[in-house]
């Protein structure tokens, strides 16, 4: 295959659009790919790069439009067609199967070889070859579960190679990566583009855009907005681009923290050798009436930060203390006694019960509560607790065609609202929520996080985390960076250091 | 005492045998994400077919190939309520575990009438009958005195074990257990494998209800299964899915079963019931000591559900 | 919303009875009988008179023990299939009270239907107690502990009560035994177990026990971040139901079959586990549909005799009912199907 010019186009997405029944996921979308560039889809959440990036690996099939690979126009109907096409993809959830090895995940579905046995040697060989020539070094035999993220991501990018893409397709790579990680995909970008091969990287993260790309396609709302070379335009102007309107400062009042505190962690470690899945040695306070946010890739061990301070797992060493006086039992049931709070990580495996009512969801944890129940449990008023689904229906604003309605029906966003709905009514002490606004449109973002400043105000202390930058950002009025399960900073939310901050994020 | 533990190795053998086929058949249905209970259900439709078969055309062997068919054509209910219904398994392995027995004891009835005679069939000869050897030595009975039945079960270990472990078909197969979206997005057809591996573990179970009315016993009585198609469930569990660790199991299982036999034959003193608690008991205690299932394949037992939002 | 989910769980069960029974219809023409006389004599067998009408519920009771423990384990998400066992041992315990006590008359009969229950609570909590500190699954425990319960009744009626040469046990006294229900031929034990239904019912859908029960069913990761005591609430559902199912069959030695022997309890672990996916695990509607079963077994019997159809069809009736109104279920949740309803409805609206 002859290493085209880099005026040579590869790839072209005509006038794409995708609906899903009324809904326009894309609108008319012009995009085409070069060989040798790099070429960034810049958008926000919910703009629509997943779903044209979809469409172009024939998960999905395009409402209108057409594509053309190499000047011919294709009909792309099924992953395996777009490989063959030369398309691969490499997803942010990795489709690598853990119980196998990095040799298997790479051969698995292969259909060139020919024989019924698996040729190792001959197949490792061509492998290897591949991976020198790409920088792409991995340990063949290894299982999936002993590698690190930024290994996996390298072994999907290899996957990609030996099927023979010629377009990388890269969906938000660095969401879980260090800055050290980052940098050594940028570097595998590089040799790639110097072989004629193109990638078409997928991001929000403004910096790091600047950084890889030749150019930069900004998607708002499902629409291209417009198509620019490096070098055109400054990072503020695409932000604005992409957002559709000025980043304001935040709007919110910055509190002080002083006072009683009501979560104390000292010295707490749980798992302290495990560096994604573990807490080493920290030490915390929220107070009464502020919002600490923890900021930090994904995978640092906010997790179990979470679980922590909610009473689902207790500290191998250390102790917590909580509202001035010292945990002696880690137990959900008696963190919710003490009047904490939980909007947890997934809303549906932890938050909501799906097949259970929007009514039964918000009252799930006070049906012994005197204005539900009799005899302190021994009949349930369903009245009276339909009436308060109302209420809180009302309240909230949370969107369903009834109470009675099965929870799991409900969109993400008013899911998150029911969550919200339980978890605030009960006037917390303390509040840990974890991702919050994880998926949420914007109108979403904003009432939840009013919410729960109006919380803050009241007096409660909130413990925020967050892989949203902004989010913290925007929220909180201290923060605070973990990574590898420590603390790696202090800083006020009032005029925040961003540089510093992010570079406490990466590890320095 | 020597040949009260040869005949028990003898035996046990012979009462591993229909375990082997049982446990492969679930071995083959979870590998490609489907949990599935009812292979009792599949055993005592095999082996009734298998009986009926054999005695209307005096052939074990055709009624062992007919046990297969009757195994593969019942596990297709179970297939398309799974594969493209969705329904739960573990719930339609329960609804195949009523109907296939149900169906098996009518189709009896039917046949031979409520009569309370048994009705007799000629068994499956042995190599060693076959081959006219007249030995009573025991090694020469350990690899010669089988029914080819034996045989086959022991090759499908092995063919098993080099399918998983060294051929491409294989890996593509243990993928649609481990990570189904996976596989579809490498262009893996993992509903055809499925539909596939309901096949194969029909046939087998098919073939192991009909080994116990072609090898086993010259009657057919309902229930004759005895729980196997359970201590199958146990012994993939027990064998970490691996064929060769299932091979263990079931030697392990038909052990317990060959011992209880010839224990009651020398017994005098306890009622005869308890030793044949003996396997029973013995699946418990071995499900209570290894614990909570740690190494199943990833997806199994999880509905697989190609989406478009 | 809520009145089109209820005419999914009445019209899938109600639309795959009337399926099987088609089928069944056409099996009994392929044994040249006539199908119309054949359903005649099977609803006559079973509610064609008072006696009939007795007989069917009373062998209906024993179902509905069984299902109602299917359905209690089942909505805490735990598989109890020993439903078989748990009877069993209940049975087993009754048995020895009341043949060996030196009392009679309600005091024994009471002992018996608390000893019974106690029993086959214990006997369920030997899976429960795996699965909660072993994290065993508990459908293979308790279907092996099915088979070691029809073992040790054996040793029962053959060896350690035996009557005489006869494999069976001595019978119940006479004052031990339940008295009948109204006169017919049911005993007291059926609106018992009527009675255990609705407050089963009450329990899950009234108490704030229930409902957590029922959230820990649905999903346990939640019910666990939420507070619930998720082990209580497992260990529960497993004694529960055992005691359920023990309580069945304490009440059946003692009401109908006065005896322990061979086929005793014989399938009524499994029926109740198929009534109970029927009925949707709702407790009230299993009385139902272990009420209509049983009224297919009676029937079959007069059927038999009346035109020659074994009793066995009505077995393949049940069987295809269950694999209609399992698959059927499934069906209705499919999103293509939601699709094609919504978009109906949209359309008449």
């Amino acid at each position: 295959m002859a290493v085209g010019t880099p005026q040579t186009e590869v790839l072209r997405m005509e006038h794409i659009t995708k609906q899903f029944g009324s809904v326009y996921a894309n609108r008319d979308i012009n995009f085409d790919v070069r060989a040798g560039e790099v070429h960034t889809l810049l958008g926000e959440n919910g703009a629509g790069k997943s779903t044209l990036m979809n469409v172009l690996f024939g998960l999905y099939q395009p409402t209108e439009g057409d594509i053309y690979v190499r000047g011919q126009k294709v009909k792309i109907e099924s992953p395996s067609q777009a490989v063959k096409l030369g398309i691969g993809m490499v997803h942010q959830h990795f489709m690598l199967v853990e119980a196998m090895t990095v040799f298997e995940n790479i051969i698995l579905g292969d259909t060139r070889s020919k024989g019924i046995f698996i040729d190792q040697n001959a197949r490792k060989k061509e492998i290897t070859e591949l991976s020198e020539k790409y920088g792409l070094d991995a340990d063949l035999d290894q299982p999936i579960t002993e590698l690190a993220v930024g290994a996996q991501q390298r072994v999907e990018i290899l996957k990609a190679l030996y099927r023979g893409c010629d377009v990388l397709v890269l969906d938000e790579p660095t969401a879980a990566l260090t800055d050290q990680e980052a940098e050594g995909l940028f570097e595998i970008m590089n040799k790639l583009k110097g072989e004629g091969k193109s990638v078409i990287f997928i991001s929000h993260k403004m910096r790091e855009v600047l950084r890889v790309s030749d150019r930069i396609t900004i998607l708002r709302a499902g629409q291209t907005v417009e198509t620019v070379n490096i070098g055109e335009v400054s990072g503020e102007e695409l932000a604005n681009r992409m957002i559709g309107r000025e980043l304001k400062p935040s709007q919110y009042i910055k509190a002080d923290s002083s006072g009683e505190t009501v979560a104390v962690l000292d010295h707490v470690s749980y798992h302290k050798n495990s560096k994604h899945n573990g807490l080493n040695d920290i030490s915390l306070r929220v107070h009464r009436g502020e919002i600490v946010g923890i900021a930090g890739v994904d995978g640092n061990g906010q997790s179990q930060l979470a679980m922590l301070l909610t009473g689902n797992i207790a500290p191998e060493e250390g102790s917590m203390d909580l509202k001035e006086s010292k945990v002696v039992r880690f137990d959900p049931n008696g963190f919710i006694q003490e009047n904490v709070s939980h909007i947890p990580e997934d809303r549906n495996k932890a938050g909501l019960v799906g097949n259970m009512s929007v009514a039964d969801n918000l009252v799930l944890k006070t049906t012994r509560d005197k204005r539900f129940s009799d005899g302190n449990g021994l009949h349930l008023k369903k009245k009276a607790i339909r009436n308060y689904a109302l209420e809180m229906q009302e309240k909230y604003d949370i969107r369903c065609s009834s109470v009675d309605q099965e929870s799991r029906n409900l969109s993400g966003g008013n899911q998150q609202k029911v969550i919200l709905a339980r978890e605030l009514e009960a006037s917390p002490d303390l509040l840990v929520a974890v991702h919050p606004t994880r998926g949420l449109d914007i109108g979403a973002t904003r009432f939840i996080h009013d919410t729960v400043i109006m919380q803050r105000d009241l007096g409660c202390g909130v413990l925020l985390i967050s892989a949203d930058f902004d989010e913290i950002l925007e929220v909180s009025d201290r923060i605070l960076v973990m990574f590898e399960g420590r603390i790696m900073g202090e800083y006020s939310g009032k005029n925040p250091p961003i540089d510093e901050i992010s570079h406490a994020m990466a590890g320095k | 005492m020597g040949s009260f533990i040869a005949n028990l190795l003898l035996a046990t053998v012979r009462m591993a045998s229909p375990l082997i086929f049982l446990s492969l058949a679930e071995l083959y249905s979870q590998r490609a994400g489907l949990v599935n209970i009812g292979i009792e259900g599949l055993a005592a439709i095999g082996s009734l077919t298998g009986f009926l078969v054999s005695l209307i055309s005096g052939s074990p062997l055709l009624g062992v190939l007919a046990g297969a068919l009757a195994g593969i054509l019942v596990n297709m209910i179970f297939a398309y309520a799974t594969i493209t219904l969705c329904a739960e398994q573990i719930v339609y392995g329960m609804a195949i575990n009523i109907f296939a027995p149900a169906l098996a004891a009518f189709t009896y009835r039917v046949y031979f009438g409520s009569g309370s005679e048994l009705v007799q069939v000629e068994l499956m000869g042995t190599l060693k009958s076959m081959l006219g050897i007249k030995s009573d030595n025991f090694f020469v009975n350990l690899f010669l005195d089988q029914t080819p039945m034996v045989y086959l079960a022991f090759v499908l270990v092995i063919l098993t074990a080099v399918y998983f472990t060294r051929t491409k078909a294989g890996l593509n197969y243990k993928a649609v257990g481990e990570y189904p979206k996976a596989a579809a997005t490498i262009g893996i057809n993992v509903i055809g494998i499925k539909y596939l591996s309901c096949v194969i573990c029909g046939a087998l179970a098919g073939i192991g209800g009909a080994y116990l009315t072609t090898c086993y016993s010259k009657t057919y009585v309902d229930g004759n299964v005895a729980g196997r198609g359970f201590i199958a469930l146990a012994a993939v569990i027990f064998g970490r899915w691996s064929s060769g660790g299932v091979l263990v199991a079931c030697l392990f299982f038909g052990f317990c079963d060959a011992l209880q036999i010839r224990l009651q034959l020398v017994n005098n003193t306890l009622p005869y019931q308890f030793f044949q608690m003996i396997p029973y008991v013995a699946t418990i205690v071995v499900l209570a000591i290894i614990g909570a299932k740690k190494a199943g394949p990833r997806a199994s037992g999880q509905p697989y559900r190609k989406e478009e939002r | 919303m809520k009145r089109k989910g209820i005419g999914a769980l009445v019209i899938v069960p109600l639309l795959s009875i009337i399926i099987s029974f088609l089928i069944g219809c056409i099996v009994i023409a392929a044994l040249g009988a006539n199908p119309v006389d054949a359903m005649r004599y099977l609803l006559k067998g079973s509610f064609g008179n008072v006696r009939n009408l007795g007989t069917t519920f009373s062998r209906a009771t024993p179902l509905i023990f069984t299902t109602l423990c299917a359905c209690f384990a089942y909505r805490c998400g735990v598989f109890n299939l020993g439903g078989e066992g748990q009877f069993i041992i209940g049975a087993i315990i009754a048995c020895y009270i009341a043949t060996k006590a030196p009392f009679t008359g309600f005091p024994a009969i009471l002992l018996c239907a608390v000893a019974g229950a106690a029993g086959g609570g214990l006997w369920a909590a030997i899976a429960g107690v795996l699965k909660v500190w072993r994290g065993q699954n508990e459908m293979i425990i308790t279907i092996m502990l099915n088979y070691v319960a029809t073992l040790l009744m054996g040793v029962v009626y053959t060896n350690w009560l035996r009557d005489g040469s006869v494999p069976q046990t001595v019978a119940v006294p006479d004052e031990t035994q339940l008295p009948s229900f109204f006169g017919l031929r049911a005993t007291v034990a059926f609106p018992v177990a009527v009675i255990a239904g609705i407050a089963i019912f009450y329990f899950l859908f009234y108490t704030s026990s229930g409902f957590q029960l029922r959230a820990v069913g649905l999903n346990m990761t939640a019910a666990k971040v939420n507070g619930f005591n998720v082990k209580r609430y497992l260990l529960m559902s497993f004694i529960v139901s055992g005691a359920i199912a023990g309580l069945g069959g304490a009440l059946e030695l003692l009401g109908t079959q006065l005896r322990l022997i061979n086929g005793f309890a014989a399938g009524y672990g499994f029926d109740g586990v198929a009534m109970a996916l029927i009925a949707s695990l709702h407790p009230i509607a299993g009385i139902v549909v272990a009420i209509f079963f049983a009224a297919l077994r009676v029937g079959s019997t007069t059927m038999q005799t009346a035109t020659g159809v074994p009793t066995s069809v009505s077995d393949i009736i049940q069987a295809l009912v269950i694999v209609f109104t399992v698959a059927g279920m499934a069906m209705v949740k499919l999103p293509e199907f939601k699709n094609r309803f919504a978009r109906r409805a949209r359309k008449e609206a």
